[in-house]
């Protein structure tokens, strides 16, 4: 027991001291915005791969729509930072909980529809939410977009500088990304993966599936609000293009290429499609087209994924969680 | 993503190849150049590349400077996320001393907002967003408005009866300002907006919007579209049997368009700052390297690019050799009479171009200048 208590400090600490130390202090070695925004822009985008893992991963919804409550959250963020001069502080919370309103709204009514008729309805009610944002001129400013001068404030005090933000990006998104985890790993997260497997058995065991629908898509758009929220803060400057369609399955891409199911596979899948195409800004005109090959190839030869589902719990449950020990049978069984 | 085989082996065979070394010169200056080379926006990239490339191999053929100026161009895809990266990469670049693009009004913004903090002087060729060069002193842009262009073409119409005028224009921050100031003096002058509608870019199909329009009774259309929006709402009007004289913005002068409406395009009217077949010297020679590296006769954007480069070169020139970001700044805003292919160019105090526009309709398939 001694033994698996250390084992499941290990990693979590490691990942901690990556993300809160090693990375700042390499990239301030480096002493290059570049480096951070990139940062940033990783951290962002796992945030809203895990978020979309949660619904698509893990309850098995495929859902093309999730760049639109990403929207929401950053119009939120950066409407209030101008028009109502409420700060980071209120805008990240409430982009997140708008974005949950919105998705809970049109939850209600879609979450009866099953596989691909409920994928369409998540295609145009993404569609209807970009439409919205671009033609609301009044409220949105259309296609003008929201411009964000305020920069990030924490308790009067200006966050100023790459290093200084790339923190405050870094301890939402870290912490976000530990309720995700421990939603997804947990019972609750076993539910909604029963839900995946067969939601007729599901329903038949006495699981509450669309209540559970409801509950995990408004979720993931709570968190995809708070990314949104990051974006606004962290550019300075949104407008409804940077949350169309493409960014949806971007995002989608990100869950695919991890392994659908796998949280940390979500994440690697965000670093991957992140990166790569910074990395091959060299190639021109074909970092794309490189691009679409990795993937293209990473989805033909590991078709689970880079970090497929299995061995993400065998992972998570030895390194993340401690088992359940002496459950009667002496099985181990659950999460923690 | 659609990738065949033979392309993916064709990747493979070439990709390495770009890896190969550029060579070193003694200490080039340097100039950012952010455009989308890829994606949905690339024809355009591709076209301020040319023109680019045009404009500074002269340059350095002309030994105006001792050193050599490169220009590292990068990619945006017309992708924020991707150009606000691009803009903090040239800021960290401390060569780089101004900035080019980027294309979109929406990445030029983003973009703009880590250049404003850096200081980093940006000129863009196109980024008409009202509040684009308003975002800080650092901000400037080479080309025309709507601020300008709309009033003018309000005046034309009026001048020669044309007083009911329905308006249309794309759903964007640009489709926005060519209706406001368009539709503005159009009332000051005495005339009458007897509707406007926006539609989103790449709409298939206008002939809901014609028959709205046709139920309006205008006496002209007035039209802020790009050319592939105008190419298909010119077909479509000529389809429905149609006809009001239609008058349009300098988007939508390029060849492109005669190319693709053939003769449903004939008799539009438009402002341009640009004329292909000017006689002037600096533009035919611009034309001439233009239509050696594509075959085809340049449209106004390539002009503007060209306009912009050669506006930045000369930055630097006045500038060498205490060419910084910020003294670089100072000498964009300091351009007046700048001799370009669009026109004469001077910066006014708010970093907006003066540009002088002209008259040109489509009649027998060219951009024809009219005197009116």
């Amino acid at each position: 027991m001694s033994e698996i208590t250390r084992k499941g400090w290990v990693v979590p600490v490691l990942l901690l001291v990556l993300v809160f130390a090693v990375a700042p202090f390499t990239l301030a070695q480096f002493g290059k915005g570049y480096f951070f925004q990139v940062a940033n822009l990783v951290l962002i985008f796992s945030l809203l791969a895990v978020s979309l893992h949660l619904v698509t991963g893990v309850a098995g919804l495929l859902h093309l729509g999730h760049a639109a409550f990403y929207g929401i959250g950053a119009y939120v963020a950066a409407l209030m930072g101008t028009d109502l001069k409420l700060g980071f502080l209120w805008g990240l919370p409430a982009a997140g909980l708008v974005a949950a309103l919105f998705a809970l709204v049109v939850a209600l009514p879609t979450m009866r529809l099953v596989s691909i008729y409920f994928a369409v309805a998540t295609l145009a009610i993404g569609q209807m939410i970009n439409t919205v944002l671009l033609n609301w001129v009044a409220v949105t400013k259309g296609p003008n977009g929201v411009m964000l001068f305020s920069g990030i404030k924490l308790f009067g005090f200006a966050v100023k500088g790459p290093l200084a933000v790339y923190f405050v990006v870094a301890v939402v998104v870290v912490a976000s990304i530990w309720v995700l985890h421990r939603l997804s790993h947990s019972y609750y997260g076993n539910a909604l993966r029963s839900l995946r497997e067969d939601d007729q058995c599901a329903d038949a065991m006495g699981i509450d599936t669309v209540r559970l629908k409801i509950e995990v898509f408004t979720l993931s758009a709570f968190f995809a609000g708070l990314a949104g929220a990051l974006w606004a803060y962290t550019t300075g400057y949104v407008s409804p293009g940077d949350f169309n369609f493409s960014n949806s399955i971007l995002i989608l891409a990100m869950v695919v290429v991890g392994g659908l199911g796998s949280l940390p596979g979500a994440i690697v899948g965000a670093v991957l499609l992140i990166l790569l195409p910074e990395v091959l800004r060299g190639l021109g005109d074909l970092r794309n087209v490189m691009v679409g090959l990795v993937m293209f190839v990473s989805i033909l030869f590991l078709p689970k994924g880079l970090f497929g589902e299995v061995s993400a719990l065998a992972f998570v449950r030895r390194n993340l969680g401690v088992k359940w020990g002496a459950a009667p049978s002496e099985r181990e069984v659950g999460w923690r | 993503m659609t990738v065949t085989r033979r392309t993916l082996v064709g990747i493979a065979l070439v990709a390495p190849l770009s890896f190969v070394g550029t060579a070193f010169a003694a200490d080039p200056i340097k100039i950012g150049y952010q455009l989308p080379l890829t994606g949905n926006t690339a024809q355009y990239g591709q076209d301020f590349k040319t023109a680019a490339e045009i404009a500074l191999d002269r340059f350095n053929a002309s030994g105006k400077l001792p050193v050599k100026v490169e220009i590292v161009y990068e990619d945006s895809r017309s992708d924020a996320k991707e150009g606000v990266a691009i803009a903090r990469k040239f800021v960290d670049d401390e060569k780089i001393v101004g900035v080019l693009g980027d294309f979109t009004s929406g990445v030029s913004m983003a973009a703009a907002q880590v250049y404003k903090e850096a200081g980093m002087p940006q000129l863009s060729q196109t980024a008409s967003h009202p509040d684009y060069a308003k975002i800080s002193e650092w901000q400037f842009r080479n080309i025309t408005t709507q601020a300008g262009e709309g009033p003018y073409n309000a005046d034309w119409m009026v001048s020669k009866g044309l007083k009911k005028v329905a308006v249309i224009a794309e759903q964007t921050d640009w489709g926005q300002s060519v209706t406001k100031y368009f539709s503005d003096e159009l009332t000051a002058k005495g005339g009458t907006v007897v509707m406007t509608e926006y539609f989103n870019r790449g709409t298939p199909d206008f002939r809901s919007l014609l028959a709205k329009i046709e139920r309006a009774k205008p006496d002209a259309i007035y039209t802020g579209f790009f050319y592939e929006d105008g190419a298909n709402f010119l077909k479509q009007m000529k389809q429905l049997g149609y006809a009001v004289p239609v008058f349009s913005t300098s988007a939508a002068h390029n060849q492109k368009l005669i190319e693709l409406a053939g003769p449903d395009a004939e008799g539009l009217s438009l402002t341009t700052n640009f004329l292909p077949n000017s006689p002037k010297p600096e533009v035919k020679s611009f034309v001439e390297a233009w239509v050696k590296a594509r075959g085809a006769e340049p449209g106004q954007f390539p002009a503007q690019a060209f306009d912009a480069v050669n506006i930045m070169l000369d930055a630097i020139v006045k500038t060498y050799p205490k060419t910084t970001r910020a003294s670089v700044r100072d000498a964009l805003a300091a351009t007046k009479d700048f001799p370009g292919v669009t026109g004469v160019t001077t910066f006014g105090p708010d970093r907006e171009p003066v540009k002088q526009l002209s008259k040109v309709r489509v009649v027998g398939g060219v951009f024809s200048p009219v005197a009116e």
